[in-house]
């Protein structure tokens, strides 16, 4: 009785650990996944940080220089 | 002859109290902005060294900023004593002012870049951003703000980095009360907090308090004297750390100049003085001396430019 129950234990035991590897082929899928999204997203970041941290200020220039009423050159870098 | 008709004809005196019109409730402060009105009485910038600002408009909206500081920055000790360590730096500022869009970009000798970006997406809702860039890395902070304002509350969305989450809601409740309440979510430090606010606002007073779940207590008082005059007043606890601190404050709003005027329970003074010498030139003086920890603090500047 006993044997028969740690068989069927053994057998559960394998039949579990059976789906769990095809579960786990699955999850190890996605986890991969997931672990790509994150690090393009981690890419992507650092680069959108690069590109704010010098693009930002050139940008705002670009913008008013392109307002109306248009200002010259002249008038953005002499100092009066 | 006709008899000259009286202009004055007898007014009652007493004064009917409008009946409130609770749908027609005006919008109220936003939450950050809460204790605005104490925190420009009792805080201003007060700063060591020399400090000079130029700012230059381009244009109606586009503007460039030049500014120089000189003096000591404290740097955080663990000691009782303060370490301060003569800099010197110049700053370079561009900004853009539109009624839908403003930017403002400013960048230090040291590469540091400091970015505002807000952004009318609509009538209603607003986004706005913030972010100190270094080239250092992991010091770089950012935060996304989406406003929305409604009828007669508003409610704001955070997003910062190192997975900061926040919210926050504000309603106004009667004419001069206005409640709310915020969450906030750190991933980072595993940290998250509840806190609620609120105001009572007439023409003559503001008075505001604030509970967190950090275990801040912050109490403020702000009175309108007079047209020139304002006293504020404020308290803060802090039950985790037993912290407390009270202060009171004074803000004159003169012709030619406002000053400022503080006393801590710290055993600081603080004075900050604007003077308007001329149009678009400012002179500031600034002194804060702090009596326990004998540190004396004291700066001049001037401003030019709107």
């Amino acid at each position: 009785m006993a044997s028969k129950g740690v068989s069927l234990k053994v057998k559960g035991k394998s039949s579990a650990s059976k789906s769990k590897g095809s579960s786990s082929s699955s999850s190890s899928d996605e986890k991969s996944m997931c672990k790509a999204l994150k690090d393009w997203s981690n890419w992507g970041l650092k680069k959108a940080k690069v590109i704010a941290h010098y693009g930002f200020i050139p940008l705002v220039i670009i913008i008013g220089m392109n307002s109306e009423p248009k200002p010259s050159l002249s008038q953005l870098l002499s100092p009066v | 002859m006709a008899a000259p008709t009286s202009f004055n004809t007898t007014k009652p005196t007493v004064e009917t109290k409008e009946k409130v019109d609770y749908f027609n409730l005006p919008c109220p402060i936003p939450y950050e902005e809460m204790h605005r009105e104490a925190l420009m009485s009792l805080k201003p910038e007060v700063f060591e060294g020399m400090r000079f600002d130029f700012t230059k408009g381009i244009n109606q909206k586009f503007a460039l900023s030049h500014s120089v500081f000189m003096g000591p920055t404290e740097i955080p000790s663990q000691s009782s004593e303060t370490i301060k360590i003569p800099t010197a730096h110049y700053e370079f500022g561009a900004n853009y002012l539109d009624p839908k869009l403003m930017l403002l970009g400013r960048v230090l000798t040291d590469g540091r870049v400091n970015a505002r970006v807000k952004c009318d997406l609509s009538d209603n809702l607003i986004l706005k951003a913030n972010a100190q860039l270094t080239s250092e890395p992991h010091m770089s902070h950012c935060m996304v703000n989406f406003d929305y304002k409604g009828k007669d509350y508003r409610s704001q969305f955070q997003l910062g980095n190192g997975a900061l989450f926040g919210a926050n809601y504000i309603q106004s409740v009667t004419p001069n009360l206005s409640l709310g309440g915020e969450v906030f979510w750190a991933g980072q430090h595993r940290k998250s907090g509840v806190g609620y606010a609120a105001r009572y606002s007439t023409d003559k007073m503001v008075a505001t308090g604030q509970v967190a779940s950090t275990g801040i207590v912050a109490l403020s008082y702000v009175q309108k004297v007079s047209e020139k005059v304002s006293l504020a007043s404020d308290f803060m606890y802090n039950y985790m750390s037993r912290d407390v601190t009270a202060s009171f404050g004074y803000d004159y709003i003169l012709r030619q100049c406002r000053l400022r005027g503080k006393i801590d329970s710290n055993g600081c003074v603080t004075s900050f003085l604007e003077e308007r010498l001329n149009m678009g030139l400012n002179f500031i003086l600034s002194a804060e001396i702090d009596h326990r920890k004998k540190d004396y603090k004291f700066g001049f500047g001037l401003t030019v430019g709107e």
